[in-house]
This record gives structure tokens, sequence and C-alpha cells, in this order.
């Protein structure tokens, strides 16, 4: 069956170290990719640039939490500092941008680079302390970047706290609508959750999670632990500014009231619900949080008009705080029906048709 | 009024950040007190605070209902949410990955937030308490009353707690069950009971950290941020001392207040944002664990 | 096993609903739009606002509507965040808006590039970017009523005139710490340096609830005569608190526009704040024309009036419903239909000597100037009440049109 490893055979190292061994997961992702390229073609029939800024915030979210994942889920170091990180790299390409000139994927490269910096010397505080302690400190990066942001005003744009950038371009055509913001969001996603894919397959994805697994043992074995922590948060932090300075370039404009404390918890929650230690959980976690309020918006308006006849106006203030009490009260719901996440029931589903029909 | 010099001023921003300090501390107990029994982090301390302020404004509020019986029917009413809590939300998760758990108090704090806004209403409650607004002049400090009360009660907690934690059985119990869960089982302690204990007496604590800071700030979500600024103090003092909530608690609020006075002018303000964890940081790199935490020793 | 089938097919469902179920705009309707905070840090203001907007809404469509069309107005809760407020934006923008309430600074500021390529205006009272008082540069934004920066200027000028700061005279600048907060810092030290004052600005830091440190020091080492202060959100209430428990005279604290609701009052306490002054861009109290008629529209249909109709923050979302009404009347007048974005632009450009019965100063907005002239008006708190303290003015205003003018050499030398 094209959906099980028997009677496949591999004829090359190559073609056996390769991402997607089985012809069934092969044909999916090309599927899969096919059918994100043209996703916009039919919004752009509907002219519906409203559905298309809802998948570009999924995208660019997810990229963010791909970055988290692998320090979080794969690293096993707890950081609650991952809107700071981001703004760095927002802040960091609209300075290039605005005040330099640069084009747009320098100043995406260049945000990375900064937080990447930034990142690593956060994460110094890694080699002594753990576990929550970590988490806290990690809390610390987020208020002194905001504070420093917002007081420096070299950095942060003046009393504003903000920076304008032009519209970016690429080859004279300008991303100047949702559709072609989506082509270059896309780049970067795909670019950034294949390397992810490919990441933790390799020596330092393993390495990665030795320590989270066991670190004394890891440093038995000769893993080198300063490096590797060091290294984590050095990606992960990557994977933020990148977020970051998309965002930038998204907004045209680096605000830090993007990247708060509150955006940090955001990115945790998506890759707790998605399934820690999984990059495709990222990912679907980023689409579950970033969906939810939308429809959770959409949906109990629409149930209360239809069903009850209860105009907006009189429970505004109850649908509005409904909403959030229901998101809270979905998430812990998740997390008693399945504590690993969302990877994990696509994990299940997967492992129920590999055995299909049989029951074991 | 007398003209203040540095030294006085100095002076006023101490005793200010101690009596907050102290204020912290109350909060920062209700925390350590679930960490030292579960393991668990509870990010929803701060929402049990906000709703514990809450309640208390909607009571007093209601005509002719005397000071004490509202606090009794709080007091009360937060040990059975304690109890409520554990049972349902986190009993489930027993055995679950440590940040599912984290994750689980987090949507927590939501529900807890959305809840408070549909059942009260969004806007701020006033918490009146009968204590006067005019200041105390010791000398040369003025200390506000409130400040006082707050402080005497927190005071008053504390040693409670202190006192429930050496000498009352059931304490002692709780002390084994964070020390080692599988002898304490052996012992025939019960676990299941003591986690749900610790809950309630964190609950507790949410009730008179409400009632304390609802006064101060009016009853509102933002209560629930208290929450946040916990976890220097915490971390400062050793996530499973209670003795260093307490210190950890005054220290922090000493050096915010007395930071914030000296150099907020030179940076332009804010550093209260800050201090707290540029201080757990320093401390944290000599003492990893805290001024008074534990060292958890690895096995391999 | 049960819990999870349950909960993936809840999910479902809600998606289907939400998502297939847009309802487009009737032919005869004009859609206008705007996001609301009734759950984020500005929710105090939010519930007010929001319900100001639509109940004045309502009153339009009762009284037949703008030029016999009815209007919907669409809100958007977004909880103070910036991505909710893009796809906000988005989703107004879809259902065809012609005119929106942008809700917070920040919110502004990510949305004015969006504006001005989709050309739809955008109204920001009382807050936003106070450079889109030129409206030259920023054409599609409209702040309506007085910027920060007018605001500290008229703020100055009543320390001035009626204050009695003189030379050496020390005024403290109390604000939130954040971008908004930071916005008059600079016209304030201006104009000190100008006349001579003795100068300091203490931040506090979000969310806005400690400045003990803060004014004990504005009280007892500064000893300030006066206090100016910016705070919004739960900030307000705490700061007459403090300033209070440390014995400084409410009647020398002035707040800009945000700090100074009846809720503030209430939260800190009626006899507590007695004396403070806060300021006004729109009348505030039910004595007017217009909140009369809301009233007696709630009475019509047997509900409740709420208590907050006619109060400071929901008489702020009646200005703002009625000026998007009246630039939509004025674009229909000279535009004719069907109404777009453009001419509801149009439309705000050439709104003369509006006053809503007495509730604004006469509004005159022109393409240099979105602000409308930058008036507002001083309130006392005495009883259970807010009441007039002075009349309508502006203060400072060379000052503040000249850092409008500074602010746009700036950008166009980027």
């Amino acid at each position: 069956m094209i959906n099980r490893e028997a009677g496949v055979f591999q004829t090359s190292y190559s073609s056996d170290m390769a991402l997607y061994t089985l012809p069934l997961a092969k044909i999916t992702v090309w599927v899969t990719l096919g059918l994100l390229l043209i996703l916009p073609l039919p919004l752009m029939l509907g002219n519906n640039e409203h559905a298309m800024s809802i998948v570009n915030t999924i995208a660019l979210a997810a990229i963010g939490a791909i970055g988290l994942n692998i320090l979080n889920g794969y690293t096993g170091q707890i950081s609650l500092g991952q809107g700071a990180f981001m703004a760095v790299g927002g802040y960091t390409a609209a300075i290039v941008s605005s005040r330099y000139g640069m084009p747009f994927w320098f100043g995406i490269l260049a945000g990375g680079g900064m937080a990447a910096l930034v990142g690593t010397l956060f994460g110094i505080p890694s080699l002594r302390i753990k576990g929550l302690y970590l988490a806290i400190a990690t809390l610390a990066a987020q208020l002194i970047i905001e504070w420093t942001i917002n007081h420096v005003s070299w950095i942060g744009g003046g009393a504003q706290s903000s920076i304008y950038v032009d519209t970016p371009t690429f080859l004279g055509l300008a991303f100047n609508n949702e559709f072609r913001r989506y082509y270059l969001i896309l780049v970067f996603f795909l670019l950034a959750y294949f390397a992810a894919q490919n990441l933790v397959r390799s020596r330092v994805g393993r390495a990665f999670i030795a320590i989270r697994d066991r670190d004394v043992a890891a440093e038995i074995i000769g893993v080198n632990i300063f490096k590797y922590k060091l290294l984590a948060f050095a990606v992960s932090s990557f994977y933020a500014g990148v977020a970051g300075a998309l965002w930038t370039y998204y907004l045209r404009i680096a605000n830090y009231e993007n990247f708060t404390l509150g955006v940090s918890i955001e990115y945790l929650t998506m890759i707790i619900i998605g399934g820690l230690g999984s990059v495709l959980g990222s990912v679907l976690g980023a689409i579950f949080i970033k969906l939810l309020p939308i429809v959770l918006d959409l949906s109990v308006i629409r149930i209360a008009k239809g069903v009850f006849g209860i105009p907006y106006e009189s429970v505004a203030n109850f649908l509005a705080n409904f909403q959030l009490f229901i998101f809270g009260a979905l998430i812990i719901l998740f997390l008693i029906a399945e504590p690993e996440g969302l990877a994990r029931l696509w994990e299940n589903v997967k492992r129920y048709f590999r055995l299909w029909p049989y029951a074991y | 009024m007398k003209v203040s010099g540095t030294m006085e001023f100095f002076i006023d921003l101490m005793t200010n950040g101690l009596l907050v300090g102290l204020m912290y501390a109350l909060v920062a107990v209700g925390f350590v007190l679930i960490y030292k029994a579960t393991s668990i982090i509870n990010f929803a301390q701060g929402d049990l605070v906000m709703l514990a302020g809450y309640g208390a404004a909607v009571m007093l509020g209601l005509r002719g209902l005397p000071l004490w019986l509202m606090v009794l029917i709080l007091c009360i009413g937060m040990i059975a949410l304690g109890f409520v809590l554990e049972r349902g939300i986190l009993r489930p998760m027993i055995g679950q990955p440590l940040v599912s758990v984290i994750m689980v108090t987090i949507g927590l704090s939501f529900v807890l937030q959305g809840l408070v806004a549909i059942v009260w209403g969004a806007g701020t409650r006033k918490l009146e308490l009968p204590v006067p607004l005019a200041p105390y002049v010791v000398g040369p400090v003025f200390i506000s009353p409130i400040n006082v009360v707050a402080a005497v009660i927190a005071l008053v907690f504390l040693i409670a707690f202190g006192l429930f934690f050496t000498r009352s059985r059931l304490g002692v119990a709780m002390r084994a069950v964070a020390d080692d869960q599988q002898a304490s089982m052996v012992v025939g302690i019960r676990v299941s009971r003591v986690f749900a204990l610790s809950w309630a007496i964190a609950g507790l604590a949410a009730a008179a950290g409400g009632i304390i800071w609802g006064n101060m700030l009016g009853a509102s979500s933002l209560l629930s941020l208290v929450g946040l600024k916990v976890f220097p103090v915490v971390i400062l003092g050793g996530l499973d001392s209670i003795g260093g909530a307490i210190v950890g608690g005054l220290i922090m609020g000493a050096v915010e207040s007395v930071a914030a006075g000296y150099l907020d002018p030179y940076v332009g303000g804010g550093t209260k944002d800050f201090i707290p964890y540029v201080l757990m940081i320093l401390v944290l790199f000599i003492r990893p664990y805290g001024i008074w935490g534990h060292e958890t020793i690895e096995r391999v | 096993m049960g819990l999870r089938k349950w909960l993936v097919g809840c999910l479902v469902l809600a998606c289907v609903i939400g998502v297939g179920n847009m309802v487009p705009a009737v032919a005869d309707e004009i859609v206008i739009g705007g996001q609301c905070d009734r759950t984020g840090p500005t929710k105090p203001v939010g519930i007010q606002i929001c319900p100001g907007v639509l109940d004045y809404v309502k009153l339009v469509n009762k009284q037949g509507g703008v030029k016999g069309h009815t209007l919907r107005y669409i809100e958007v809760e977004h909880g103070y965040k910036v991505d909710r407020g893009v796809e906000a934006y988005e989703r107004l923008k879809r259902e065809g808006a012609v005119a929106l309430l942008d809700y917070g600074t920040p919110i502004v500021y990510a949305l004015t590039p969006r504006h001005m390529e989709d050309k739809i205006p955008g109204l920001t009272p009382g807050f936003g970017r106070a450079d889109s008082t030129d409206g030259e540069r920023y054409p599609y934004i409209f702040p309506m009523a007085a910027s920060y920066w007018s605001q500290i200027g008229a703020a100055m000028q009543y320390l001035k005139d009626k204050g009695g700061t003189k030379k050496g005279s020390k005024i403290a600048y109390l604000f939130y710490d954040n971008p908004a907060g930071r916005e008059p810092l600079a016209i304030f030290n201006r104009i000190c340096e100008m006349e001579g004052y003795e100068c300091r600005d203490f931040a506090v830091p979000a969310p806005g609830v400690e400045m003990a440190s803060q004014v004990l020091d504005i009280t007892r080492r500064m000893r300030a005569d006066w206090v100016v202060g910016h705070l919004f959100g739960n900030a307000p209430s705490v700061s007459i608190k403090e300033l209070k428990k440390n014995g400084f005279p409410l009647d020398k604290v002035l707040s800009l526009v945000w700090g100074a609701g009846e809720e503030d009052m209430r939260t800190a306490g009626w006899d507590t704040a007695q004396g403070y002054l806060g300021m006004q861009f729109a009348g505030v109290g039910r004595d007017f024309p217009v909140i009369q008629d809301i009233i007696k529209m709630y009475q019509a249909e047997n509900q409740e009036v709420p208590e907050y109709v006619g109060w400071v923050y929901y008489n702020r979302g009646v200005l703002v419903a009625a000026l998007m009404v009246e630039a939509i009347r004025l674009a229909i007048e000279q535009e004719g239909l069907p109404v777009t974005g453009e001419k509801v632009k149009k439309g705000f450009e050439t709104i003369k000597d509006f006053t809503l019965g007495g509730f604004l100063p006469p509004l005159t907005v022109v393409a240099s100037d979105h602000e409308g002239g930058g008036w507002v008006r001083i309130y006392q708190t005495k009883g259970e009440k807010l009441v007039p303290f002075t009349d309508w003015f502006r203060g400072y205003r060379e000052i503040v049109l000249d850092e409008v003018k500074k602010a746009a050499k700036a950008e166009e030398k980027k």
C-alpha cells in the first residue's frame, strides 16, 4: 500500500535519508505545496483580501512558532521572550530599510541575525539555570528589550516607538496587496519549515533532543551542552527575528506593541497546543490559535443573532468576554483530552491508517 | 509639611517599598504553596487574586453586609474554589508533561478573566475599606494607613502559614509530600488530599491578596497582572521556600521603590518594570535556585 | 475519546457557521465600521465608547437614516491587539465600509498605510497620531478632536492663564510609559523652556498601577505646584488615590482627555476625587439634545437607560458616530451616490461649524487641519458629577502647528 513502508525499497543513501520516504507522503507533500501555491487564486477571484490576510497572519505566526518549538520542544528550554526577539528582528529590519534604504530581503536577514545575537546573549543564563527559573529569566529579556525600544530613540524611532518602512519591492514588483504579500511570506514559510524539519533530524537536532531528555547524560557522552544550548537559542531567535521582520514588512511598520508579553505567551500556547517537539505541530498550533478568535467572533455573533434573535448591541460586552472565556476553556479541554497536542492527534490518524484494515 | 531632604525621601521610599513588598509576599506565598506541594506553576494565581478582589468589591457593594461577614464568605468561597479547581482541572492532568499543566493554568487564567467580566461587567469596581486615606506622619516619614493595614494582614497570614507548616500535622504532611511523594505515600499520607489542600490554601492567600490589592488598585482585570509581578519575587526567594517568598517580596518591594525613585529621572522612567528582573538575574547567577531554594540533585 | 470527538465536532461546527456566513451589504445600506476593545487593557473606555457609537447609529436609523439610507455599523472586537486590528480592518473593508473608527494608537499607526492605499477614512478622535492633523500628508486619517499635542498645549495655556504659573513654577508631567503617553513630551518640554518653568516628567510603567515612588517624588521631593496627567485605562484612578494619599491638592491636577471619566472618579471614590480637573473634547452629561434623543429611544423600547449614557467616554462614542454620519451626509449631498471612501473623505473635509447642539465647539475641518481646531474644555469633579470649569479653548496653537510641520519635514527627509 502506498502508505506503508512494506515494499518500499531505497536504493541509495540519499533517498534513504530523505525527509519523506513513503510514496503517499511524497505525493501528499507535492500536492500540498501545489495547493499552497494556488491558494490565493480563488480568493483573488472573490476579491477576498480579508481571508488572505488571515492566512498571512497564520503563516507569519507559524514561522515564529517553529522557532520557539526548536528551543522549547526540542531543546527543553522554556522561553517567554519570543515576542521580544521578534521585536528585535522587526526593528532591525525597519531601521535597515528605512534609514539605510536596504531592500527587504537584506532587512529580513539582518533582522534574523540581530535577533540571533540578542537571543544568544539572553540564552547565556540557561547554562546555569533551568526550568521555570530560566523561563522567568527570558521574561526578563522580554521586559528589558521592550523597555530599551521604548526609551532608546535611536532604536525605537523616537517618541512613537514605531518606524515606518516602504512597501517592499522585488524586481520592480511592489508587494502592495495581500495576495502578493502572501507569496512573499510563503517563500519564507517554506524555507523555515523545511529547514526546521531537516535540522531536527540532523546531528544538531539530536543533540538538542539529548539535552532536553537528559542533559547530564548528554554531556557525558560528549555533547557540548554549552555550545548546543546557545545554538538552540540562536536558531530559535533567528526564526523569531525573521518572523518579526516579515511582520514589519507586512504591516509596513515596526511597532513594539506587536511584540509584547501577551504575544510571547500566545506563541507558547501555540506550540503546546500544536505539540512540543514537532515542526508540523507548530504550524497546526499556529492555525488553531490564530483562527479560533476569528471563528468564535463570527460564529458566536451569528448564533446569537440567528438562533436567539439578540441584536449585537445589547450583548456586545457579554459576547466579547464570552469569546475570551471559550478560548481559555477550549485550551483546558483540549489539553485534558490530548495533552500532547494536535501533532499527536495527527500521528494517531496516521498510525490508524497505517495498520488499516488490520487492528494491530 | 516638613521639607523633605534626601534622607527623608529615602526613608519614605524604603518604607513604602517594604510595605508593598509584604503585599507581594502574600501573593507569592500562594504561588509557592502550590509549587511546593504539586510542582505546578500556577499562572492563574493573579487571576485568583482578581476574582477574590471582585468578589470582595461586589459583596461590599451590597447594602448592609458587614466587613467581617464579607471576609468570612470570601475566604470560604476561595477555599472551596481551590478544592474545585484542583479536582476538576488539575486532577485529570496528573502524570501529564509539566508544560501541558502550565498551559492549563494559562487557559484557566483566560477563563477566569472572561468569566469575571461576564458575571460582573468589565468596569472597575471600588473596594471600600474602612481605612482613612490621609497619611500618618511619623517623624519625617509619611505612612499611609492602608499600607500599614495591608502589612499587618500580610504578616498575620504569613505567621499563620509558618505555624501551620511547622506545628500542625497537616502542615508537616504537606512538607513531606513536597519533599518526596513516594516516601510520603509509604508513610501513609494521602497525597491527593495534600494537593487539594495546597490549592485551597492558595485560594485563601488569593482572598487576602484580593482584598488588599483590590482596595489599592480597584477591582479590575488589572489585578491579574499582580500575578506576573510576583514571578521575580518567587524566583529570587526560591520557588519552594515560603520564607523565601516573604523575604524576596520585601527585598523586591524595597529595591523597586528606591531604584525607581533615584534612577527614573536618569533613564526616562520605567525602571520599576525591569529592575526586579535584573536583580533576579544577578542573584540567579550566584545562586541558581534562588536565595533559599532547595538545590535539586539531578540523577541521570 | 468521547470528549475528543465532541470537541472536534464543536470546532468544525463553529468554523462552518462562522466562516460561511458573511452577510453581504444590502443595496440601500451604507456600511461603516470600527474596532473595539471590550476585553483588553483599555476596556474601561471601550465598554462606553462602543455603545455610544452603536446607540447613535441606531438613533439615526430610527430617524430615517442618512438621506434615506440605513446605516450599518459593524463592530469588531480586537482586544487592543494589532494583528486582530488588522484582521478587523480587512474584514470591515470586505464588508464595504466607507469610514472606520480605529481604536487605539498602535492600531492607528499600523493601519495608516492601509487607509492611504485603500482610500478609506479612519477616525482617531482624541488619540492616534498627533501629526495626522496635517491632512495633506495623511489625507485619510482624521483625528477630528484635539490631538495629544493640542491637549498638552491647551493644558499649559490653562496653567498660565488661570493656574497661576509663572517663571520658576514646578510642573510635573505624570504619564503612562508608552508612545501615546510620551507623545506630548516634546511640546511639554518646549513650553517649559519657553516659559521658564521647572519641569520634570514621571513615567508610569505599564500596566499603570504602580506609581507610588513617582508620586512620592512629585509630592515630597520635587514638591510640584501642578501635575499634568496623561494616564489611561486603570491608571487615572490609582493616580488620584496616590496623590490624595500624599496630601497633594487635586485641584492642582489637570488630566488630559483619557484620564477623567466618571468611572475613574467612582473607582477612586467620588469624595476622594473632589476638585480633580479633567480635559474633555466633547460635552459631558445628559443635557444635550442628542443625548436626550437617545434616552427617549431607550424609553420608547421600554429598556432601562444604562447609567453610562451621558458619561464622558460614551459621549465621545456618540461624537465619533455623529461625525461619520455628518461626513456621509455631506458626501451624498455634494458627490452623490454610491458612497465611497473617497467621497466620504471629501465630506469630512467640508464639515463646517458642526456643534451637534452644543455638544462640541464649532468644528471645522479642512484639508490642512484634520483636527478641527484642537478645542478642549475643562471639567471639574464636584459632588458626584463633572461640572464645566472652563469654556472651550485651545492653547499654544502656533507651537503645536510648528511641531506638525517639523514632523512633516522629518518624514520627507527619510
